[in-house]
């Protein structure tokens, strides 16, 4: 595959126009930035002094092949790490010019401000409401009128309203793989984090499902700052503004999505979405 | 040569296979229904009213006497054995059948049972008229209604006694009825209240308080409950008064009369003349009085609802406390502890423990829990009761953690087995939102392994619900004056002894002092046990079922 034919073959032109036109207008503000971040699991190191900035209201992608660190670099952000036994985190993430990694930070707060939607949907064996109020009990919410408003906006927020809304006591484990998905963004975007983590948020749905994932991206990033985890370079360049190449734990290039898909500066960047890797 | 390769093809099919792990579980299937219907038959049978026999018996060669009873079981003896211990035999064949024979009357004949042996019986009739009398006291009565007294004053003979004896029962049912209600619900709580009047007053007492208003206080109380006790006495002494009234003159088969007043009969029928209908309405009236009436005489007769009251309350209570427990040593195990050899000793240890043979644990539940905590709960708490023990003593509240501790080790390996089962991306789940650890465990993760903590324990009540020798060193007893629960505050009494199926079907069959007699109420006793502790284990799999149908959609 050449680089033409990427940029044709599944990529949505439109799409990247639209994405280029957005960045153009407006400042780039940082929300994320990470400083020499290494993390070793035991003696293994896994990410190798990691240094990048993540705009706000824009969306990162990860993009590299399977065991190169950017799901591990994606749950750096929310300090998904601290809980694998073994895992250290060396360097600085700054939230909004703060430390996450300070002492004085706790995990739990901070995953209060940057929600994450996994891989596989892993929606909890509680009805729909209370799936996405769940984020909200734990903050003590209780006032039945505010959990309702906040439950009928997040399903709007994450396009699932109008299937759900007449059987929000179900259980949600009645939901189809993609609604399931789409019921996990709601539930992250109940608490109204400021940043979403998306790792593969697709990879386990189908073509129709994936579409409307993608299409809900298009919308969240109004509102949110969104990283995401991607297998499918094709997904990247029609979602984000921003790639990120990663290979072996390094960060090879990290440029605007439309820079890194046509023009690659560096030559493993250019073999891997070619196709060539090997 | 090509035999043997087709018996090497056919075992290579795996046909043999299937059909050695069919055998075997039809084998365990045939096993198991053999033992529940070899109970079932023996234990229902007990119900069903026999009909009562008249036969000629030759005692020697030339005397013979006229009995009535019931035939039970019979066997085939050497006839030289019998020979030998001095027996009449008018036969000369090598085996005698003989027969246990139930002639009642222990007032007249000492015993309820005797062996006959079948050349003796002679003339065998059922005559109509043969009475039954179940007593309060001396067991059946097997004979002839004579007369109906009232007061000592014939009112009935003959034929038209027995319509009379009906009518005059239903009286004395009613009486007995009121004088039950008095003795064991009136003046039963009279006698609580007493009891604690003077354990105030004790602790009064024992705290050294010289103000004589609170002592007048409990002076007036008593005075109040003992004016209470003698109205109630009053009232108790008409009724048996009453019920002392009418009598009935019966025979046995000898001729011997026996005059017995009403009251001391709890049900008089005639099998011999009895339809189908009769005797099956009579068999759920015997069935319906052993699941809810209490015991007489020594347990031979009567129900046991005490000791099935007392197995479901012990199981309930050992339920509360060994869940809680195992939960949460099994959510430290799995979720907090570290991994690594000491948890993996630990690991093994708890599943020794399952091991440990019950009566050890009797042993550790008296020597722990009676004698030590319980000896000072009552130095602290019940001073006023001592020298008498209120929790230094065996009782339901011991039994219980007794119980608990010996199914603990179950509870505690089948939730980590399910603790262990929950997805990752579930409980990664619930902490990217914020959740603690603590809370992911108690919303999510420990609501998702309910249904193994519950299948832990199913084990542990099927296990605890059978268990017999444990419980006769902490809390079990013969026969219980009072339920674990009842109307008087606290309601509760966990310091009580308690009765339980399972020693009493040990205590029915083998410390019986009529052990013939109580020995199909062994089954039967048997059977119901076994009835409980399946209804529990089905009360529990039902709530499984439901919690398992709930989080179904994770398990793939």
């Amino acid at each position: 595959m050449s680089d033409s034919q990427v940029k044709t073959h599944g990529v949505n032109i439109e799409a990247l126009g639209r994405n280029r036109q957005q960045k153009s207008s407006g400042d780039e503000e940082c929300s994320l930035e990470v400083k020499n971040l290494k993390l070793f699991y035991g003696e293994k190191q896994a990410l190798n002094g990691i240094d990048m900035h993540i705009s706000k209201k824009r969306v990162t992608a990860f993009i590299g092949p399977s065991g190169c660190g950017k799901s591990t670099l994606l749950r750096c952000f929310n300090r998904m790490n601290d809980l694998v036994d073994g895992a250290r985190v060396e360097g600085a993430i700054l939230l909004e010019g703060e430390n996450i990694y300070d002492k004085s930070v706790s995990a739990v707060e901070l995953r209060r401000r940057i929600g994450m939607v996994f891989q596989k949907p892993n929606p909890f064996p509680k009805s729909i409401y209370e799936n996405v109020a769940y984020g909200l009990r734990l903050q003590g919410i209780k006032d039945r009128r505010i959990l309702d408003e906040s439950v009928e906006k997040s399903l709007k927020g994450s396009a699932l309203w109008d299937e759900v809304k007449d059987r929000l006591h179900d259980s949600a484990l009645g939901l189809s793989g993609g609604q399931q998905q789409r019921l996990v963004i709601a539930r992250a975007i109940a608490v109204e984090p400021e940043v979403l983590l998306l790792d593969e948020p697709a990879s386990a749905l189908d073509p129709i499902s994936t579409l409307k994932i993608e299409e809900l991206i298009y919308e969240l990033k109004n509102d949110y700052t969104i990283v995401i985890v991607t297998h499918n370079m094709q997904q990247a360049a029609r979602v984000s503004d921003y790639t990120a190449f990663m290979y072996m734990g390094d960060m090879i290039e990290f440029a605007d999505t439309d820079t890194l898909f046509t023009n690659p500066r560096q030559k493993q960047t250019e073999d891997y979405i070619t196709g060539r890797y090997g | 040569m090509s035999g043997n390769s087709d018996l090497k093809k056919w075992f290579s099919t795996g046909t043999p296979w299937v059909w050695t792990s069919a055998g075997a579980v039809s084998l365990s299937l045939l096993m198991v229904f053999g033992v529940l219907a070899l109970i079932a038959l023996r234990g229902l049978g007990y119900f069903w009213p026999a009909d009562l026999a008249q036969i000629e018996y030759q005692l020697d060669a030339e005397s013979k006497i006229v009995k009535v009873g019931e035939f039970h079981e019979h066997e085939m003896v050497p006839s030289i054995q019998l020979r030998e211990a001095g027996l009449y035999l008018p036969s000369d064949d090598d085996l005698v059948k003989r027969y246990l024979f139930k002639v009642g009357n222990r007032d007249f004949y000492g015993q309820d049972f005797r062996w006959i042996i079948e050349p003796s019986i002679g003339e065998t009739s059922y005559p109509e008229h043969l009475m039954v009398l179940e007593r309060h006291e001396w067991g059946n009565f097997f004979g002839h209604l004579l007369q109906v007294k009232e007061s000592g004053k014939v009112v009935a003979e003959g034929d038209a006694a027995r319509a009379e004896l009906d009518r005059r029962m239903v009286r004395a049912m009613d009486l007995h009825d009121q004088i039950k209600t008095i003795e064991k619900g009136a003046i039963g709580s009279v006698n609580y209240r007493m009891e604690k009047l003077r354990l105030a007053k004790r602790s009064l007492e024992l705290d050294e308080v010289t103000d004589p208003a609170p002592y007048g206080r409990l002076e007036e109380a008593k005075q109040e409950l003992d004016a209470e006790y003698q109205v109630l006495m009053g009232q108790l002494n008409k009724l048996y008064e009453k019920s002392k009234r009418d009598s009935i003159t019966v025979s046995d088969s000898e001729g011997n009369q026996k005059e017995i007043s009403l009251h001391m009969i709890v049900r008089v029928y005639y099998p011999n003349s009895m339809g189908v209908f009769d005797k099956i309405g009579h068999y759920i009236a015997k069935v319906i009085e052993f699941v809810s009436a209490d015991p007489r005489e020594a347990n031979t007769e009567g129900g046991i609802f005490p000791a099935i009251f007392g197995t479901v309350m012990m199981v309930m209570i050992m339920t509360v406390f060994v869940t809680p427990l195992g939960v949460v040593a099994a959510v430290y195990l799995r979720e907090y502890a570290k991994q690594g050899p000491l948890t993996q000793v630990i690991r093994i240890s708890v599943n020794n423990l399952a091991g440990v043979p019950s009566i050890v644990y009797g042993v550790f539940g008296l020597g722990f829990f009676v004698y030590f905590l319980g000896g000072n709960i009552d130095q602290l708490f019940f001073r006023e009761a001592l020298p008498a023990p209120t929790f230094g003593t065996p009782g339901i509240l011991w039994s219980s953690l007794t119980l608990a501790l010996l199914t603990l080790p179950v509870v505690i390996v089948a939730t980590e087995e399910g603790l262990s089962r929950i997805p990752r991306s579930v409980r990664e789940g619930s902490l990217a939102l914020g959740a603690t650890k603590a809370e992911t465990l108690w919303r999510i993760v420990i609501p998702m392994a309910s249904p193994a903590l519950m299948t832990g324990l199913i084990l542990a009540v099927a296990r605890a619900a059978g268990e017999v020798a444990p419980l006769m060193l902490v809390g079990v007893v013969k026969l219980a004056p009072s339920l674990p629960l009842d109307g008087e505050a606290p309601f509760l009494h966990l310091d009580r002894k308690f009765m339980h199926l399972g020693f009493h079907v040990y205590d029915v069959g083998f410390q019986s002092p009529n052990v013939e007699a109580a020995r199909p109420l062994v089954y039967a006793t048997a059977l119901l046990l076994v009835i409980v502790i399946v209804a529990l284990n089905l009360a529990a799999i039902a709530i499984r079922n439901h919690l398992r149908e709930k989080y179904r959609a994770l398990e793939s």
